[in-house]
């Protein structure tokens, strides 16, 4: 008989809790796309609705869990899938997809890898706005003037390329992860299925085109308001 | 028609394999793919060679002993099917087509084709079956079962535990066979009592004989020749969590 594993380090419980921390993580992506919308509405709109969120006296607390969950989920895949490569130590000589039912696809088969693009990228975008990088603008009215910030760094057309490219990385990531992540908690039933599965491909072309839009807009119009 | 095929020999289970080129002569639109292979084997024999190993019992596509990957498709390229019901009419003259082993740490080779998929028998054992003792044959109206619960049950205990799902998985995961099983178990009233012994028990013996995760990409159900749905793979990932909390 096998030993007993623990909830969270078995292969179901491991999957809950990458799919658990995955639709935090989405729900967490929504919240910070709707926000960033804020930045068509002007340099006061932008700068007051950022001064309103890093003045919150919980904010600390709040990144705090957010962090939480983003160690979680990068912990978990990344030992899951070496654990994974150990289950098939000798690959096939031919091998592709079978077609039919399957929802295999490019984003699926890549996972591991958009997943640690975006690790990389998410160093490099707190790096950049929530510690601030180069030159710091004050806003008159309070707090940092984030949106000439903005509009700077993405004035750099290197800036405004690796922001791009990162973005459709996430798109790929959420192509899949989006409703895998429901398949994880056990949420598949048919009814659910056939709005899960559109519904996760959404979000992910709703979530990169946003914020891709946002860096094309600071990028082209930014520079000369 | 004419096939060319490239077969996986392994002598052994530590000996070095390798794809190896056969030519199938004759080959009638109308044979089973493992009647072709009977035929090339016939070949080898009265050569003196060695017979390609491969496994097969009942032939008409229930019992789940044949096991090839056909052109890198576990079971071939048919819907529903397996390899005993692939039929040559399927390839085209002169085709090359590719044969391999089912590929998992958890099933090793034994010789060519044939895989040792004894930790499947092992996982059953975990727990897999029903031990209480449920009596004689009941009035048909004794106990009520609504009909879709039925059907589902019916439709997950249609696994033969072939291991296709486990070949097709790029993370070569027994999700699907356990699922299938804890769902035909767990729908039924027979199951009850053992019901969340049986699911933490089973997956724990998977997790322990080597078997992957699940990434959720479905090639199991795609492959699998009873078509069995991932949903019960979301069933088993419920009843995990109820069995986890009822402790």
């Amino acid at each position: 008989m096998a030993p007993r594993t623990g909830i969270f380090s078995s292969s179901v419980g491991t999957k809950i809790l990458i799919g658990l921390t995955g639709v935090l993580l989405v729900v967490y992506l929504l919240i910070h796309i709707a926000g960033n919308m804020v930045v068509f509405l002007g340099p006061a709109a932008f700068n007051t609705y950022a001064f309103t969120l890093e003045s919150n006296p919980l904010l600390p607390l709040v990144e705090l869990v957010l962090l939480s969950w983003f160690v979680i989920h990068i912990y978990k895949t990344v030992r899951n899938f070496l654990s994974n490569q150990t289950a098939r130590p000798v690959a096939y000589q031919k091998k592709k997809s079978a077609g039919h039912t399957t929802r295999k696809t490019f984003a699926s088969s890549t996972m591991i890898f958009s997943g640690l693009w975006l690790f990389a990228f998410l160093l490099v975008h707190v790096k950049a706005f929530h510690d601030g990088w180069g030159t710091q603008y004050e806003w008159p009215a309070g707090g940092r003037d984030l949106y000439r910030q903005e509009m700077e760094t993405f004035a750099n057309p290197v800036m405004v390329g690796f922001y791009i490219i990162s973005m459709l990385v996430v798109g790929s990531h959420l192509w899949h992860g989006a409703s895998s992540a429901f398949q994880s908690l056990g949420a598949d039933k048919p009814a659910w299925t056939r709005v899960i599965l559109p519904a996760g491909k959404a979000i992910a072309v709703l979530v990169a085109g946003g914020f891709i839009v946002i860096a094309l807009f600071a990028h082209f119009y930014g520079v000369r308001s | 028609m004419r096939l060319n095929l490239k077969i996986w020999r392994q002598a052994g289970p530590t000996a070095p394999g390798r794809l190896e080129d056969y030519t199938a002569d004759s080959v009638s639109p109308d044979m089973s793919f493992l009647e072709m292979l009977d035929v090339v084997n016939e070949g080898l024999i009265v050569k003196g060679k060695d017979a390609i190993a491969f496994d097969s019992d009942c032939r008409e596509g229930i019992c789940g002993t044949c096991s090839l990957v056909i052109d890198g498709v576990a079971h071939g390229p048919d819907r529903g099917t397996t390899v005993c019901q692939l039929h040559m009419r399927r390839f085209k003259d002169g085709e090359t087509v590719t044969i391999e082993p089912w590929r998992a740490k958890a099933f090793p080779v034994v010789k060519d084709l044939v895989v040792d998929r004894s930790a499947f028998d092992r996982i059953i054992a975990a727990g897999g079956f029903v031990s209480i003792n449920a009596g004689g044959a009941q009035d048909a109206n004794n106990i009520l079962i609504p009909k879709d619960v039925c059907d589902a049950a019916m439709d997950s205990a249609a696994c033969i535990g072939c291991g296709a799902c486990v070949a097709a998985c790029k993370n070569a995961s027994a999700h699907l066979f356990m699922s299938a099983k804890i769902s035909h178990l767990s729908l039924l009233p027979q199951g009850q009592q053992e019901r969340y012994t049986r699911v933490t028990a089973m997956i724990d013996q998977a997790d322990s004989e080597g078997f992957g995760s699940c990434s959720n990409e479905g090639e199991c159900e795609a492959v699998c020749p009873k078509e069995i749905p991932i949903s019960n793979i979301a069933r088993m990932t419920r009843e995990y969590v109820m069995a986890r909390l009822s402790k």
